[in-house]
């Protein structure tokens, strides 16, 4: 320390010296400035520094040494000032001056001045301060003189080193709660003073007592209302809103100077000046009759203070104010009166999270179905509902809180339930489909009737934005299904192959139902959306966006189960306009085979019936048959294939080669692509013959050509279902034969 | 829009309430808090084939006992029963209450009071525990609860001393009201944790600035919510077939049943029958003399009244909707109002209450 304000010290000569300098010129300047210092350096060794023989001045000045014409007073209270209120004090100045200043020893006068100019540079020690308040009790010094050193301390509280020895003078700083001119600088110390065990019935009847003397002053009662804090049943108030602004500030003194020195120091110590209340901010102050979707405040419950909670100590979630003080102090913390509080603060929904008791979740259940009932399916009395806005907001913020928990509440399912049987399809819809997706899985006895009959209804007979919203929303929840499942079959240590005689596989038996429902389901949906919608490319790609999820179940998510895709969203996609949902679709089938070959080898090497079906596997075969045929064997129509068409009727079509309509070089999707590559290829050719590019060499630049242009898909696809005789001849069937049955 | 959808709603309420869905597991799953939770509540489900408890939780019920004269003043305080009957109560449903306890009234009774008083004067502090302007009584009512799963009634009454009085005058009741049960779904009792107390009726009489402030200090203490209770047209035609039923015992003098028909402007219709008209009429509906009263029995009465005032007056009433009934034992209107005029059939009428109060429980 004794080195800090050296230091200091020297800092602030050089300071002071550079007045001087700057008068001189500046070519004259460096040569000066190194003699100066050197010779400052000389003296200050010699006689010791200016400052610190200021302090022991103070610290040992008498008491009544006369004032009037005083030069050695005079000289070191200048210099004090000046480093006061240029830099800043070090601790032991504050210590010193302090100590000098209420001790009255030169007069309240001087004591004024000396408060004036006590700016920490640092910290204040609290000793400091405790001497300081040990000196008001001895009741010589000025009203006005207390009032300022009571500001001072509020102004300099933040850099209070430590406040335990304050606080164990809570009660010695309480007494002068009475002194009328005093009390509203005494209540915001106490207020920032206060602890639960400072709160006792006497202190409280004492500021009721001056209360009923004084009138409501806002000081009272904020110190109040943070007594009822820590001891609701001890005191009760409601704070009116003009009053919820908190303390007043009183650091008009030293704010210039402590913002300078604050700045000079480079913010080492950031003291945050404006000490406010942690109200609740009434941004929503429009008053609702029904209030059902206003957030409660948090604050303490009186029963749970009442008995056994007092003697240990507890922590109430309003008075939390970091996630490092809420990890510290997780084993005694006490829950809101209000459950439904939780929802406004991130760090009680971090406590939420960590907490097992059920009938905490019951507790919130319970308000946020209330909640959610009287607005949008009771409607309650006064008929319209409010405006719309303060759902939005409210469903927002359930949706922000569930995303958090990754989980959705049972109210909220129950509530969708219901409400998806009156839903317009537009009400807020974005938060409504994004609160289904959240919802858990469902048992397949009951999907259909709580989910698939409201949701269908509304898909049929609605836009095509919706359905693609839908369509979202269903894969949305899939993966959130998949991914509860992911992670929880491994923590459950379940055996993913299936072991038919433990209660634990019936669970993945079940949940397999319900998947298998779900992807059935919106298989049906895409089918019919598609065909209404003409197989609009939107709709098709957001149905391409779910089947992307549903090839990967297996490897993605370990779950044994693999679905296709029916034949009214294999087709349009096959022969979808856009090259995009050809390239996916294949992407897709690619990642179909991924898994059924992996499950199959699953299968092999642990020897167990294999649970995915015969069908499945041959449907894929058709399908991948079907896509090579098509694609790059330039063969449709014929007896035996997927889609069989009359050669009558394709003669009458009069279209030339019907076979190859949909080949790669003919397909409309990639239309562009094989012009592009007939331009690069015979660029002098004018008459553009597509197919001259199904011929060995061309053919496979031409497939180089389409994996450059982005079609990864395809790519995938090819690499892995055709071989290259294939690719190349005509005849190769072979190689297109998947691994699995 | 929103009333629309209202309409739809109950119809949707009834035809789902069809199913029968037991309810051992409704307030199992709280949230999901684990794969393993979820997983067990699919299985249960399957097993039980429930479906998943969240539908309707409770079923309406299509078959109701008669109602059947008892002497309550037997078994409950008759100067507490005088509190109840021959006043009008405003209905509200109440989510279960955490950690009430019948014990601690003393303790609400000063709580609230010092709320309330706080609350009027915005920015005064409040000593608990103090004399203050306002008097809390919390008091139990001993015997109306019906099974042992129904918690016991509680009675509340706020008063208040005169501005000017003196100070040994008697304080002057300002507002009073009763949170009770009576014969609760017994599975939907039974499946809450033991910190809850459910008591989902509460019927006030009083300024609605106190109301509100009652009940933002029940919902501050024990974490519940309040929402209006309104009584349906189904409800208020049980109502009706309900006094009717009592006619022999007790004269109910008459039967007075109010329709609002949707006509620009709206119209409503007030139509009075004499007791010994009705009483035939239901008679005649009535299928057998058993114990139990069925939905059927109670639309063909009402069925009945329609036509017959169609036959008169070429108005169908049915087009309307009911929003009142009264007779001499008591009146219920559309907007949940209640009036019990006679003590004697008081636990059939507050049953009833108690199922709608149910029926609106969120979870």
């Amino acid at each position: 320390m004794e080195l800090a304000m050296s230091k200091s010290s020297n800092l602030t000569r050089t300071d002071l010296d550079s007045s001087f300098e700057s008068q001189l010129s500046v070519s004259s300047r460096t040569s000066c400035r190194s003699l100066r210092l050197a010779e400052k350096e000389r003296r200050k060794n010699q006689t010791g520094d200016p400052f610190v023989l200021a302090l022991k001045y103070f610290s040992e000045v008498k008491a009544g040494t006369p004032r009037a014409g005083n030069d050695v007073l005079k000289r070191n209270l200048v210099l004090v000032e000046r480093v006061g209120l240029s830099r800043g004090l070090p601790p032991e100045a504050i210590s010193v001056m302090l100590d000098f200043a209420m001790s009255l020893c030169m007069g309240g006068v001087m004591c004024v001045r000396v408060l004036k100019f006590l700016i920490p540079a640092t910290v204040v020690p609290q000793e400091a301060v405790v001497r300081a308040v040990s000196w008001l009790c001895v009741g010589k010094i000025a009203i006005s003189t207390q009032v300022l050193f009571l500001r001072w301390v509020l102004t300099v509280f933040d850099m209070i080193d430590s406040k335990d020895h304050l606080r164990a003078i809570y009660g010695f700083i309480f007494s002068f709660v009475t002194e009328e001119n005093l009390s509203p600088y005494i209540c915001h110390l106490l207020y920032l003073l206060t602890r639960r065990e400072s709160v006792r019935p006497f202190r409280v009847r004492k500021l009721l007592d001056l209360q009923t003397k004084m009138g409501r002053q806002p000081f009272l009662l904020h110190l109040l209302s943070l007594y009822k804090v820590f001891y609701p049943e001890l005191v009760t108030l409601s704070l009116p809103s003009r009053m919820r602004s908190g303390f007043k500030i009183h650091n008009s003194t030293w704010k210039v100077a402590l913002c300078a020195v604050q700045k000079r120091n480079s913010g080492q110590v950031s003291s945050d000046i404006s000490l406010s209340l942690g109200l609740k901010d009434e941004t929503n102050s429009r008053k609702r009759k029904f209030h059902h979707l206003e957030l409660p405040s948090l604050s303490s419950s009186i029963q749970s203070n009442s008995s056994s909670s007092r003697s240990r100590k507890v922590l109430s979630l309003e008075q939390l104010h970091s996630f490092p003080h809420l990890l510290d102090n997780l084993h005694c913390i006490e829950l809101p009166s209000q459950m439904g509080s939780l929802l406004g603060s991130s760090l009680a929904l971090c406590y939420l999270d960590y907490v097992q008791d059920d009938s905490v979740f019951l507790r919130l259940n319970f308000w946020l179905g209330h909640a959610l009932h009287e607005e949008f399916l009771y409607c309650s009395r006064d008929g319209s509902s409010g405006s719309s806005s303060e759902a939005l907001h409210f469903l927002n913020r359930l949706l922000s809180t569930q995303h958090f928990l990754q989980e959705g509440f049972s109210s909220t399912e129950g509530f969708l339930y219901k409400f998806l049987n009156v839903w317009d399809g537009s009400l807020l819809r974005p938060q409504i489909l994004g609160l289904l997706s959240d919802i858990p899985v469902v048992p397949s006895s009951c999907i259909s009737q709580l989910l698939f009959e409201p949701l269908m209804q509304l898909f049929f007979t609605s836009t095509l934005f919706f359905k693609c919203s839908v369509i979202d929303c269903l894969n949305n929840m899939l993966l959130k299904w998949l991914t509860w499942h992911s992670v929880y079959a491994l923590e459950d240590g379940l055996d993913i192959s299936l072991n038919r005689h433990t209660p634990m596989n019936m669970t993945l038996s079940g949940f397999m139902d319900s998947v298998m429902e779900l992807v059935r389901f919106v298989g049906r949906l895409a089918t019919v959306g598609l065909q209404l919608e003409g197989c609009h490319s939107l709709l098709l790609s957001f149905i391409l966006d779910f089947y992307e999820t549903v090839c990967d179940m297996f490897l993605k998510y370990g779950l044994p189960l693999v679905v296709m895709p029916p034949a009214g969203v294999f087709y349009p996609a096959l022969f979808a306009t856009d090259p995009v949902s050809v390239d996916r679709l294949s992407y897709i089938m690619y990642r179909y085979k991924k898994n059924l070959t992996s499950a199959k080898c699953q299968q092999q090497e642990t020897k167990q019936a294999f649970h995915i079906s015969r069908q499945t596997c041959q449907e894929f075969n058709h399908y991948l048959l079907f896509m090579v045929n098509c694609l790059w064997n330039s063969k449709m129509f014929l007896p035996g294939m997927a889609i069989e068409v009359d050669q009558e009727l394709l003669v009458l079509s009069k279209v030339p080669e019907p076979w190859t309509s949909f080949d790669l070089n003919h397909h409309p999707a990639f239309l562009g692509c094989a012009l592009d590559f007939h331009h690069k290829c015979w660029p002098e050719r004018k008459d553009i013959d597509f197919n001259s590019i199904k011929v060995a060499k061309p053919w496979n630049w031409y497939m180089e050509f389409l994996f450059s242009q982005g079609f990864q898909g395809l790519q995938q696809f090819a690499q892995s279902s055709i071989n290259r005789r294939s690719v190349a001849g005509i005849s190769g069937q072979r190689g297109s034969q998947p691994t699995s049955r | 829009m929103f009333k629309i959808h209202f309409r739809f709603f109950s119809v949707m309420e009834e035809r789902s309430s069809i199913v029968k869905t037991p309810l051992n597991n409704v307030l199992a799953q709280r949230r999901s808090n684990s794969y393993r939770r979820s997983m067990r509540s699919c299985v249960e489900a399957t097993n039980l084939g429930y479906t998943s408890g969240h539908l309707t939780a409770l079923r309406i019920p299509r078959s109701r006992r008669t109602p059947k004269s008892r002497d309550i003043t037997k078994q409950v305080d008759p100067d507490q029963v005088a509190l109840l009957v021959t006043k009008e109560w405003e209905l509200s449903y109440v989510t279960p209450l955490y950690q009430f306890r019948h014990t601690q009234l003393k303790s609400y009774s000063k709580h609230l009071s010092a709320f309330i008083v706080s609350e009027k004067q915005q920015g005064l502090a409040i000593e608990v525990g103090q004399e203050l302007g306002f008097k809390v009584n919390f008091s139990v009512v001993l015997g109306l609860a019906e099974t042992d799963e129904d918690a016991e009634t509680v009675f509340i009454q706020i008063l208040s001393r005169q501005a000017f009085a003196a100070k040994d005058d008697a304080q002057k009741v300002v507002w009073s009201g009763w949170l009770t049960c009576v014969n609760g779904d017994l599975e939907y009792l039974r499946s809450l944790p033991s910190e809850f107390v459910s008591l989902p009726l509460l019927c006030t009489r009083g300024p609605e600035s106190l109301t509100v402030l009652v009940k933002s200090w029940f919902e501050k203490t024990f974490d519940c919510c309040f929402g209006p209770l309104g009584i349906n047209s189904a409800n208020l035609q049980w109502l009706a077939a309900l006094w009717i039923g009592c006619h022999p015992n007790i004269n109910i003098q008459y039967l007075k049943l109010v329709w609002t028909l949707p006509t620009l402007p709206p119209m409503d219709v007030k139509y009075t029958i004499h007791p010994q008209d009705a009483w035939e009429l239901w008679h005649s509906v009535r299928q057998d003399d058993t114990t139990d009263v069925s939905i059927e029995e109670v639309t063909r009465f009402i069925k009945g009244l329609q036509s017959h005032f169609f036959r008169h007056f070429r108005i169908e009433l049915s087009a309307g909707s009911l929003m009142q009934v009264s007779t001499a034992l008591g009146s219920s209107h559309h907007s949940g109002k209640i009036k019990i005029a006679s003590p004697t059939y008081i636990t059939t009428i507050l049953q009833l209450l108690t199922e709608c109060a149910l029926l609106k429980m969120p979870i």
